[in-house]
């Protein structure tokens, strides 16, 4: 985490970006992230809707309290694999006009990847093909609060 | 499997998609969801000719247009898709400019737990 900060402390070093972190499970990650970077920022969070096959197709439950336009936008994620949810998010903020927008994920799945050209700038492990609970992680709800990162079996 | 008769939105082809087994309609209904375009088996590669006839082709499942990208998915045991990875890999030595993935079926549980698909045949 403190290298994650650290990097990202020298890229935005003037610049006060806006974090935006989707919920739920990027909530813990944000939270570390946030208190690791020594550049003044802001937070926003966002809320996607779960896949639904008979739903409308993916939409915002919650959107962002902050305007975006003009602003550095990072967006703070827990896990990319496929990309597509990310690729919605991405094009979304990108309409809102932002200075900037970059991504950094604590877990990264690539070789699940469908969509490629992500603005991806920081990852924090590249990780096996397993289930993951803890640190915000959940299965069904459950275990977010496991302070560590553990490996369902 | 007959025609699919979902009304997909991102789907790009001229006719109905007919698709082999379950986990391509999934697949499908996630790539519609996210309005990710696709396509279903538009092209058919051929890997190996003898005297001008054709005798190993291999036709990829889906096609993603705005990523140039073909993905394959298979639901047979990782224990039975040598032949597949054989075809793949014949595919990129013929074709190296041809961006092709391959979803295994443990590929797509993960999804499936992930997008809480029903995948039952």
């Amino acid at each position: 985490m403190r290298q994650l900060g650290d990097e990202l402390t020298r890229e935005y070093e003037g610049r006060t970006p806006l974090l935006v972190a989707p919920l739920k499970a990027s909530l813990v990650f944000v939270t570390d992230l946030s208190r690791a970077l020594a550049v003044a920022h802001e937070l926003d969070f966002l809320e996607l809707a779960a896949y639904d096959a008979a739903g409308p197709g993916i939409r915002l439950l919650k959107d962002l309290d902050a305007e975006i336009e003009g602003r550095h936008v990072l967006i703070v994620e827990d896990v990319v694999d496929t990309g597509l949810s990310l690729n919605y998010l991405c094009k979304t903020l990108r309409l809102r006009g932002p200075e900037s927008l970059a991504v950094v994920t604590l877990l990264d799945r690539p070789y699940r990847r469908l969509v490629e050209n992500l603005p991806i700038v920081h990852v924090g492990f590249t990780v096996p093909d397993e289930l993951f609970v803890g640190y915000g992680f959940d299965l069904d709800e459950r275990y977010r609060n496991l302070p560590d990162l553990h490996v369902l079996k | 499997m007959p025609a699919e008769t979902w009304n997909f939105q991102a789907y790009r082809g001229s006719q109905p998609p007919t698709f082999a087994n379950q986990a391509e309609v999934a697949c499908a209904r996630v790539l519609d969801y996210y309005g990710i375009p696709w396509e279903y088996e538009p092209r058919t590669f051929v890997l190996e000719e003898e005297h001008g006839r054709i005798v190993e082709a291999f036709t990829p499942d889906f096609y993603l247009p705005e990523q140039d990208l073909y993905v394959e998915i298979t639901v047979m045991k990782q224990s039975l898709v040598t032949r597949k990875n054989r075809k793949l890999r014949k595919l990129r030595e013929r074709y190296p400019d041809v961006n092709v993935k391959l979803f295994y079926k443990r590929d797509i549980s993960r999804l499936a737990e992930r997008y809480r698909l029903d995948l039952a045949s």
